[in-house]
């Protein structure tokens, strides 16, 4: 028999903290991944799905339980068969920050491990320079880190930024500079000492809701974001689709605000994050029947190509909105299941906050 | 019915802290008992422990069959079929006549784990799960035993990470019984009955926690 000393390399791993870049093995990825997936499920049930055994499954539960990832429930005795124990991400193993670019605000938000808003503000944007190294959105993003007590800030994952398609061409046209982007996720990762990841803001909106929302299950579903514009992604097996042109319909709340300024009515109030409008009356009806239409027509075009049974509509605008367009949808449809989208504080900005999880923490 | 195999010393034995070597805890009082009536009609839990026992090595004064290497091959093959075997042992391999490093010992129940790998007293020939389990440390006065232990309390506290290491690398389940209870001021390294109901309870836990099919 030959015999080595064991491989103390795990053990530094762990010594080294959250914040040493090392390279997550792919068994812990995908653990991390079916929990976030499937809250409170066995190690049993873990090993099932992964086709791990039931040491080795021990062993990652065990170290992602000691970096604080993963934490164990109290054992669920059913009538029949063996006590379960349930494992579940913990809510404060990680935190990432993410910031929403949009036309008119700025979002920075903090999220927790399991999506949870624990931070969140807004700023003007300014359509003449979209991303601003200024003192007001460094500013926001060291808020939201100091949000955490000290202890924890160490638990801070990354920075994940996401950028409308469109913006950053049109500031270079109008300043001459396409690299304000990258400068300011250079400046960004500079001051936090932290990596940042940037992605399409609509895409981000998809993937968080992929990631805590009400995607969760789904293998493919439809996704339409409600903002200034309506967009839409295909999401196939995971995988999130992007149509080719970049035709956005100008459906959203930009055509909203132009049927309230007909009306000479005020239109402040639906580019704030307010839960609640006041009633905006016949402009609001008939920018919702236009917005239904136009929701309807692209689903109806869509099915005639892919199948799905789900769409999804994500927009940080007040709920009852979603509802409607969604209860709409559903009657049209009767085979394809709609839900307004479970993230409603700042879609993009969580989304954008998802991608550092996803990079460090995830399977791809 | 499932069966767990419970590998260990005195402190498997139930040995009273403070007492002669005869007086030991009833079934019902040491771990083992606790984890049989924890873990209820469906495991039957097999108690072997012997005090005195080490990893591997013979003890040239209490005896060859102290060596938990030599007798563990008979035990497994005499409880077979085995869905998983519990190993807490390492405190006596702490004594001075054996003067070996904690390192050393976690290399002992590596060998323990080889064996049992080896003759795969499993369901249908296949290795049981295995389930490490590092002895709480002892206290810095073993009393009367201070000659014997020198040096041992130190190096016992060291004995969890050198354990946890062990299971790690060759992926078994671990658990840290320092992490539920101390050793008894009585002896220094014994565990008393308060302490024998806690780790029972929380072995338990981690057996469940395992995760084990309905069908059996």
């Amino acid at each position: 028999m030959r015999f080595a000393p064991p491989n103390p390399l795990r053990i530094a791993d762990r010594a080294s903290g959250l914040n040493a870049l090392s390279v997550r093995s792919y068994n812990e990825r995908l653990v991390l991944s079916l929990l976030l997936q499937n809250e409170g499920i066995s190690r049993m049930e873990i090993g099932e799905k992964t086709g791990l055994s039931a040491q080795t499954a021990s062993v990652i539960v065990r170290s992602l339980e000691q970096e604080g990832l993963v934490s164990q429930g109290e054992a669920q005795r059913g009538r029949v068969g063996p006590p379960t124990i349930p494992l579940s991400l913990n809510p404060e193993g990680a935190y990432a920050v993410g910031v929403g670019f949009s036309r008119r605000r700025i979002d920075i938000a903090l999220i927790d491990f399991i999506g949870t808003v624990r931070f969140h503000t807004q700023l003007p944007a300014d359509e003449a320079n979209p991303f601003p190294q200024s003192s007001e959105l460094f500013g926001a993003i060291r808020q939201a880190m100091t949000s955490l007590p000290v202890e924890v800030r160490s638990r801070v994952a990354g920075i994940g930024l996401a950028v409308p398609d469109d913006v950053d061409t049109m500031a270079a046209t109008r300043n001459g500079s396409s690299t304000s982007l990258k400068a300011l996720q250079g400046e960004i990762e500079e001051q936090n000492k932290l990596p940042v990841f940037v992605q399409n803001d609509i895409t981000a909106a998809a993937g968080g809701e992929s990631m805590f929302g009400v995607a969760k299950p789904l293998n493919d579903y439809l996704f339409f974001y409600l903002g200034a514009r309506l967009q839409s992604r295909l999401i196939l097996n995971h995988q999130i689709y992007k149509g080719n042109s970049s035709a956005s319909f100008d459906h959203g709340l930009m055509r909203l605000e132009s049927e309230l300024a007909m009306r000479r009515r005020p239109s402040e109030i639906i580019w704030s994050s307010s839960p609640e409008w006041p009633d905006l009356g016949e402009a609001y009806s008939a920018w919702l029947g236009e917005c239904s239409d136009r929701l309807k027509a692209s689903i109806s075009a869509l099915t005639q190509f892919v199948e799905f049974r789900t769409v999804v509509l994500s927009s940080y605008a007040p709920r009852k909105i979603a509802e409607a367009l969604c209860d709409d949808i559903g009657r049209e449809f009767p085979g394809i299941e709609a839900l307004p989208a479970r993230v409603t504080i700042s879609p993009k900005a969580v989304g954008a906050a998802s991608l550092p999880f996803s990079s460090r923490f995830m399977i791809q | 019915m499932r069966s767990v195999l419970c590998y260990g010393d005195s402190n498997t034995h139930g040995q009273i802290p403070g007492r002669g070597p005869l007086e030991r805890y009833g079934p019902g009082e040491r771990w083992p008992g606790i984890l049989r009536s924890q873990l209820g009609s469906d495991w039957y839990v097999i108690e072997e422990g012997l005090s005195g026992r080490t990893t591997v090595h013979d003890d040239p004064i209490e005896g060859a069959h102290k060596n938990g290497r030599t007798y563990l091959r008979p035990c497994l093959q005499s409880h077979a079929t085995l869905d998983l075997v519990i190993i807490m042992l390492g405190t006596n391999d702490l004594k001075i006549r054996f003067n070996k490093p904690p390192s050393e010992v976690a290399m002992g129940i590596g060998c323990l784990v080889y064996d049992i790998k080896e003759l795969a007293p499993g369901p249908g020939g296949s290795t049981p799960e295995i389930m490490i389990v590092a002895p709480p440390p002892m206290q810095d006065d073993v009393k009367e035993w201070k000659s014997i232990f020198a040096g041992a309390p130190e190096k016992s506290r060291l004995l969890a990470l050198e354990f946890e290491v062990l299971a790690d690398s060759l992926e078994l389940h671990f658990f840290d019984a320092g992490s539920v209870v101390s050793c008894s001021e009585a002896d220094g390294f014994h565990i008393d009955a308060e302490a024998h109901r806690l780790l029972g309870t929380a072995l338990a836990r981690a057996v469940d926690a395992i995760g084990w099919s309905r069908s059996t």
